[in-house]
């Protein structure tokens, strides 16, 4: 089985040949693979090193721990590879983000109002959680669409707040 | 005497507490709020009751219900950790007066301390040096403040007399931008502490937070357990803390340590507190405030000086001597502390909150993690970010950080975001190996992404390891269904296929 799998930005191609054998971008590896029971960690030892390993569903992606580094990584297989491709541009650079809330907590003040130009960077609005107030920015350029939240608001966490269009 | 003792927090220092009430053979009362019920010091106490919603302000900071609570329960003295009722004089007071014993300073010295400006004049009339500043003990208006910054002399800081945590706090640049922050100072020391009363204070630069921690008992004798460097901040909350500091000399160490007896001896102190302090680059100390209660980074004294400050402070308050005098003390190897927060030093250190899913903590020699969370908590936003501590010991400072990087490789935290990156880089770091830092440090010269250039990385190791988890979760799929497609059990397929055979 054959896999296109992005490390942090970087394609890598590799194949699963058998139990013992993966190739990684034409380079074939001896590798010994092992899951610790009911614990989210793995143990791979390949051509002789040992590494273990943590690895997480990420909110987008799989997030894989090694030696004290966060890796976030994502695999497709070709299929999907295909069908992605086919269906164009990725959605997240073109279309509308919506700022939705980190963590639960109180709107303490909205920086900007619907139809409001911003760049990124730009704080959107301030949202205090753990005795903390926290600046939250906008991603990219744009204009800012409805907000459905107001000063003083509970929010909960991934409550959609405003758009930024 | 009292054998049974109140512990009118939560966390990591709540369970700090109930282990030194059961080293001493001592009972324990946890109390808890709704979202605490599951939580380690309840678990670990002898009784525990409720005492209300999530928000402090209905459960942690009910002092009458504390009392109450502790009085229904037979407990003769009221431990109350660090931050919530730790350093409210009313509170101590109404402990006394409600005949128990506050493990603590008494209400007059937590009163004198607790109010930065009246702190000020008391230490200068004790001889303390103190920052360059206004003092705000006669409540100065805008234009009053206005006239006197330019002989405090710019930059300088307009701090909140109530102050703590940074609030109510801002850097002054230059006249021009000062009515602006003046109000916004006043504002937010109003909503903090109820009270809008500032001073000005002249900003030190380059300089370093070195503390000095004391212990003394209720006959008079007064001790200090050396220094704690504390220099490593982020918007004015630690983050990282060693003992003793790599910047202080014999001669330094020796001059803190007596001022700091000084200064506490001019409240009639008792019990644990710290002298905080600024010091310059030419070694010239300035007494910023007195905290009068038990600090978060107690442990890396402990290690160092071999003294437990907390079983110290249940012996004083039981009326025991100290355990130690002065010429006892002597600083052994070197001690590091790291706070582990739940928030996301990648993403403008943002809070995480969520269920912590899985945990390994550090183990093996010199190693000590202070915490009140485990595999199957949550981190919820009524409380603050810190979910433990993690304290190592080295016989040299070098050691220290050696093994500290060796025990933040091994911490794991599933579940929400933390910020042992953060700790991994600083390990990393050259000014911070070689002990030049200051207070500003981290917000103006530290960068992670610096450190992490260069450094050996894996993504080949990882692009296996993740491409062999998707893979084998896919076939797993894979078998489910192909398994149900499959109506029948094996057995009977077999019972089938042996008839066939016969």
């Amino acid at each position: 089985m054959k896999y296109i799998t992005t490390i942090d930005g970087k394609e890598f191609s590799v194949e699963i040949i058998d139990d013992r054998h993966v190739s990684i971008d034409g380079k074939i590896v001896e590798v010994d693979f092992e899951s610790v029971r009911a614990q989210p960690v793995f143990s791979l030892i390949v051509d002789g090193k040992s590494y273990e390993a943590y690895v997480y569903e990420g909110e987008e992606d799989l997030e894989v721990l090694v030696k004290g580094r966060l890796y976030h990584s994502k695999v497709e297989d070709e299929r999907e590879r295909r069908l992605r491709a086919a269906s164009g541009v990725d959605v997240a650079d073109s279309g509308i983000f919506h700022l939705k809330a980190p963590m639960p907590g109180l709107i303490v003040s909205i920086s900007v109002e619907e139809g409001q130009e911003v760049k990124k960077g730009d704080v959107l609005l301030i949202l205090e959680s753990m005795k903390m107030q926290n600046e939250l920015k906008s991603p990219r350029d744009g204009v800012i669409g409805r907000i459905q939240v107001t000063d003083g608001d509970s929010v909960e966490q991934r409550q959609k707040l405003l758009s930024v269009e | 005497m009292f054998n049974k003792v109140l512990i009118a927090n939560r966390g990591e220092i709540a369970v700090r507490i109930l282990r030194a009430c059961r080293e001493l053979g001592i009972q324990t009362v946890a109390v808890y709020s709704e979202v605490d019920r599951q939580a380690m010091h309840v678990r670990y106490a002898t009784e525990a009751y409720l005492l209300g919603p999530a928000p402090s302000n209905e459960s942690y900071l009910k002092g009458e219900k504390i009392i109450e609570i502790a009085l229904k329960s037979g407990a003769g003295a009221i431990h109350p950790g660090y931050g919530f009722l730790a350093e409210r004089a009313d509170f101590a007071q109404a402990v006394e007066d409600a005949g128990l014993e506050f493990i603590g300073p008494k209400p007059y010295a937590i009163g004198s301390m607790g109010d930065k400006a009246i702190a000020r004049e008391t230490m200068m009339k004790a001889g303390v040096p103190v920052v360059p500043g206004t003092g705000g003990t006669d409540n100065l208006s805008d234009e009053e403040l206005l006239e006197l910054a330019p002989g405090v002399g710019f930059p300088l800081l307009i701090k909140a007399t109530a102050g703590g945590g940074g609030k109510g706090m801002r850097e002054v640049k230059n006249i021009e931008e000062m009515p602006t922050l003046l109000q916004s100072a006043r504002r937010e020391a109003n909503a903090s502490f109820g009270n809008d009363n500032i001073y000005l204070e002249k900003m030190i630069l380059g300089a370093r937070h070195v503390e000095i921690q004391i212990l003394a008992d209720k006959f008079g004798n007064v001790i200090h357990l050396n220094e704690r460097e504390c220099s490593l901040q982020r918007r004015h909350q630690k983050l990282l803390e060693e003992a003793p500091s790599a910047f202080v000399d014999d001669d330094l160490r020796q001059r803190m340590g007596d001022v700091a007896v000084k200064a506490a001896e001019a409240v009639d102190y008792e019990s644990a507190g710290t002298i905080e302090c600024l010091v310059d680059a030419d070694k010239n100390f300035y007494f910023l405030e007195m905290n009068t209660r038990l600090q978060v980074e107690h442990p890396v004294t402990e290690l160092v000086m071999g003294v437990d400050i907390v079983k110290e402070q249940i012996r004083i308050a039981r009326g025991r001597k100290l355990s130690f005098a002065q010429e006892d003390i002597k600083i052994n190897g070197a001690a590091i502390e790291c706070r582990i927060n739940a928030e996301d030093p990648h993403n403008s250190f943002m809070p995480s909150t969520g269920l912590i899913s899985h945990a390994v903590i550090p183990t093996g020699p010199g190693i000590r993690v202070d915490t009140g969370v485990y595999a199957g908590s949550e981190i919820t936003p009524y409380y603050d970010s810190m979910i433990s501590k993690l304290i190592v010991w080295g016989e040299t400072r070098a050691q220290a950080i050696l093994r500290m990087r060796r025990a933040l490789e091994e911490y794991k935290v599933v579940g929400v975001r933390t910020n042992i990156p953060f700790h991994q880089a600083m390990m990393d770091s050259h000014p911070f190996m070689g002990g030049q830092f200051h207070t500003r440090f981290v917000e103006e010269e530290f960068s992670m992404e610096h450190i992490a250039e260069g450094k050996e990385t894996f993504p080949e190791v990882a692009a296996i390891i993740a491409t062999l988890v998707q893979h084998e979760e896919t076939e797993r799929a894979a078998h489910v269904v192909r398994r149900n497609a499959r109506d029948t059990s094996n057995w009977k397929w077999l019972s089938r296929w042996e008839r066939l055979s016969k």
